[in-house]
């Protein structure tokens, strides 16, 4: 795959980094060359010195040729305009923008862009640590928004049905792992204590649950 | 009419300050402390919201939804962008206008971002003064069609190769009008018959190259033609 990563920052350098390690043909772009030291040495890909929205710099990174387009710079305005044209001039198949300060998030939305917010995504994950270790997240989708939640049964709900654990709203059950052995649970499935569950909730779904599995904590 | 200015730089003050005097009803959006200080002393007190521009609130809170223009007058080219985009897409403005801060960028301002004018300051101071350059003492004295076609006044110097012809037998630039001439400070209204004198200035609406073609012609002659001639 042929990616082009505009930003050498932290998150860019790693992103190049991680991207060059599976095998990628990847280019970096910056405006300030000594970005390019936070580069590990034995990074092989190209680097393009430039700023990213001056005419024919887009071009010297061959963006008529990338299967895919990641804009990591600190600025969400620029990220935004990098990612609209590589889509609307260029058809890049895949493009995803960072966001930077959460402020400016709706801006990027407005075009319509896949954005990750590394600081939106990082403060749900410590939140959600912060909650304790009996439910854990074992995969997040976009920024967090959905996530797939692992809890084992607590013995206050032996003998129940999962229909009366789960929230109405926001949580579906994914899998059940009992005795070593998975299976795909329904709303009837009768629980045992140690059933290790898999939902996929939201973060309202996951807090109404952690409610009933512990209400003590309430206090 | 309400128009949005984001950036309170000297190009978006300017702009506000001129709107204002015409009885335009404008709102200027700017977040930084020391400019906001200068533009409270430049702009009535209503015409100024404090915060960032690309904040999607503070541009709703500043009147976007009823803004007829938006004109993008930050120091960054990628919020300029931007805020043309968000104006039309999400607020139906009718109308924006971005300034373009850096000329490298300048291929970006389109449609897709929906920008309908671009100003490019560099570009227009720059073909300004290539334009006096190499016209000599023609003046430009009107711009029409957003720059396309020119009102140009010249003065006919002694010895100018067009002495004495009348205007139906000159050989005029194809996208040329000798509209007027201006002799001894009275209008003469000119015929295919009429014929230049020494000191007459000549009014003609033309396009870039005709004014460079009319200005060769009201060249004197060169040595070589007065020696033969």
């Amino acid at each position: 795959m042929n990616v082009i990563v505009v930003g050498c920052g932290r998150v860019g350098a790693q992103l190049a980094y991680r991207l060059y390690q599976k095998g990628h043909h990847v280019t970096v772009i910056d405006q300030e060359v000594a970005a390019f030291d936070n580069l590990p040495p034995d990074f092989r890909g190209r680097t393009v010195e430039g700023e990213v929205l001056a005419h024919g710099v887009l071009h010297r990174a061959g963006i008529e040729q990338v299967d895919g387009l990641a804009a990591v710079t600190n600025s969400d305005s620029l990220n935004a305009v990098v990612a609209h044209i590589a889509r609307t001039k260029y058809q890049v198949p895949n493009v995803v923008v960072r966001n930077y300060d959460p402020r400016w998030q709706p801006l990027q939305e407005a075009f319509g862009l896949q954005v990750i917010s590394s600081a939106n995504w990082g403060a749900q994950r410590l939140e959600e640590l912060l909650y304790g270790a009996d439910m854990r997240a074992v995969f997040t989708a976009g920024n967090g928004e959905v996530g797939i939640y692992e809890f084992i049964v607590p013995d206050t709900w032996h003998a129940r049905t999962l229909a009366e654990l789960l929230p109405e709203a926001g949580c579906v059950p994914a899998a059940l792992t009992r005795a070593g052995r998975a299976l795909l649970p329904s709303q009837s499935t009768v629980l045992e204590d140690c059933d290790a569950v898999l939902v996929s909730a939201t973060l309202e779904g996951i807090e109404a649950l952690r409610q009933r599995l512990y209400p003590e904590r309430e206090a | 009419m309400f128009v949005l200015i984001a950036g309170g730089g000297r190009t978006g003050t300017q702009l506000a300050a001129l709107l204002v005097a015409q009885n335009y009803e404008i709102c200027m959006i700017e977040h930084r402390r020391d400019v906001l200080t200068r533009l409270h002393r430049e702009l009535p007190t209503e015409a100024i919201y404090e915060g960032y521009a690309t904040d999607l609130r503070v541009l709703e809170q500043a009147g976007i939804r009823r803004a007829e223009v938006l004109a993008t007058c930050t120091d960054s080219d990628a919020d300029n962008l931007a805020l043309c985009f968000l104006a039309r897409t999400r607020y139906d403005v009718p109308r924006t206008i971005a300034r373009i801060n850096n000329p490298r960028n300048a291929w970006l301002f389109d449609d897709r971002f929906h920008v309908d004018v671009a100003l490019n300051q560099a570009d227009i101071l720059a073909s300004l003064i290539e334009e006096e350059m190499s016209l000599g003492d023609m003046m430009t004295l009107l711009k029409l069609r957003r720059g396309e076609y020119s009102l140009v006044e010249e003065k006919i110097p002694a010895g100018a190769k067009v002495l004495g012809i009348a205007i139906k037998d000159l050989p005029l630039p194809e996208h040329c009008v000798i509209a007027a001439i201006i002799r001894h400070g009275e209008i003469v209204m000119p015929s295919g018959r009429t014929t230049f004198e020494v000191g007459d200035e000549v009014l003609a609406v033309t396009d870039r190259r005709g004014a460079h073609e009319l200005a060769q012609l009201f060249e004197p002659h060169h040595e070589g033609y007065q020696h033969s001639g």
